[in-house]
């Protein structure tokens, strides 16, 4: 019989929907909560089966296991390598730019002045967000000399030393929303995000509505999951005014209950299908 | 004698702010629920007894 391991942190209304997914299909779940995991670090099996869906809400548990059950032989979706490059912005900038997948501009700073001094060089309006972050959180717009330095020193000055690393971003004047790319190693559907406010996470309130993929979109998003090595993700798009559209972010764990009801998109099936589709 | 982990804040078979009475043996652990008494987004930390506990806040690297 095939069986999936599910790794999770809270069976959300996604985990439960995959969960669905998968039984109807008769394909056998053992469900791991990730706090209950202790595992040895060395290449023994793991007593578990061959593909492992991790849905770990916590970036380090997350990928601290993909990492851990690869050696101990389990195929992991998404891989240890996808996790650790898109939960790191500085990681996936990288990543699409070796690839010479379009972006915004961007740079790392590691001291509040020099930083400062660059934003300058480039103008104004930019955007800082945390390297490590989600969910839209401590995303900043920077219009003018002040912003940069309360917010510079805010990066330099509060945190860990492991957290002193300024993300800095070319501000896009979107025209009122931004896409998102579901791709399982190929675009299957997409949803628009609107807002008034500049951010545009589902998680922030902006208002998810149907989207239908351009073949353009489509093969854009499928460069940059495959650039940071993706199984399953969300690519975000940003469309500029001109109609010019650049890779934001990739998201390597999907969330969806905020949107399936008007995006239609069957993610739970696709996730599930592709899941099977990997086990030996 | 083992030590257990301190589980003042659980609620066995009703939700821990409330006291509303919450029974079913379909729960899952780990699984999120709206206490129907309070609105309370309670987690499944244990079954047989079922035990419910405040969903704990965010966590800092916590996101898609």
């Amino acid at each position: 019989m095939k069986k999936i391991d599910l790794v999770y942190t809270r069976l959300r209304t996604e985990e439960r929907m995959i969960l669905e997914a998968l039984r109807k299909r008769d394909c056998a779940v053992e469900l791991h909560q990730d706090s209950d995991l202790v595992l040895s670090l060395d290449a023994e099996r793991w007593p578990g089966g061959s593909v492992v869906l991790m849905r770990s809400m916590s970036l380090t548990r997350s990928r601290y296991l993909a990492a851990i059950l690869e050696v101990k032989g389990a195929r992991v979706v998404n891989s240890a390598r996808a996790i650790t490059t898109c939960g790191d912005k500085i990681l996936t900038n990288l990543a699409l730019a070796a690839r010479g997948v379009p972006m915004p501009w961007s740079f790392a700073g590691f001291e509040e002045e020099a930083c400062v001094a660059e934003i300058e060089r480039r103008g104004y309006p930019v955007v800082t967000k945390p390297a490590v972050g989600s969910w839209g959180r401590m995303v900043a717009r920077i219009d003018g000399r002040s912003a940069a330095e309360g917010l510079m020193q805010m990066r330099f000055e509060t945190g860990s030393a492991s957290e002193h690393v300024a993300l800095v971003q070319q501000y896009i004047d979107k025209p009122g929303y931004d896409l998102r790319v579901y791709v399982m190693g190929r675009a299957v559907g997409g949803i628009r995000r609107r807002s008034e406010h500049w951010v545009t996470n589902t998680a922030r309130g902006a208002v998810p509505e149907a989207y239908e993929v351009p073949a353009s979109h489509a093969k854009l998003a499928e460069r940059a999951a495959a650039a940071v090595g993706a199984d399953i993700a969300a690519v975000d798009l940003l469309e500029t005014r001109d109609g010019e559209v650049l890779v934001n972010e990739i998201n390597h764990c999907v969330e969806f209950a905020r949107s399936i009801e008007f995006t239609r998109v069957p993610l739970p099936e696709l996730i599930a299908d592709y899941a099977i589709g990997v086990l030996p | 004698m083992q030590l257990q982990k301190p589980m003042d804040a659980a609620g066995v078979n009703g939700c821990p702010t409330c006291a509303f009475e919450i029974l079913g043996d379909h729960f899952m652990e780990g699984e999120v629920l709206t206490c129907e008494g309070c609105s309370a987004e309670l987690e499944v930390v244990g079954l047989k007894p079922l035990r419910l506990a405040e969903a704990p806040e965010v966590e800092e690297d916590w996101g898609e």
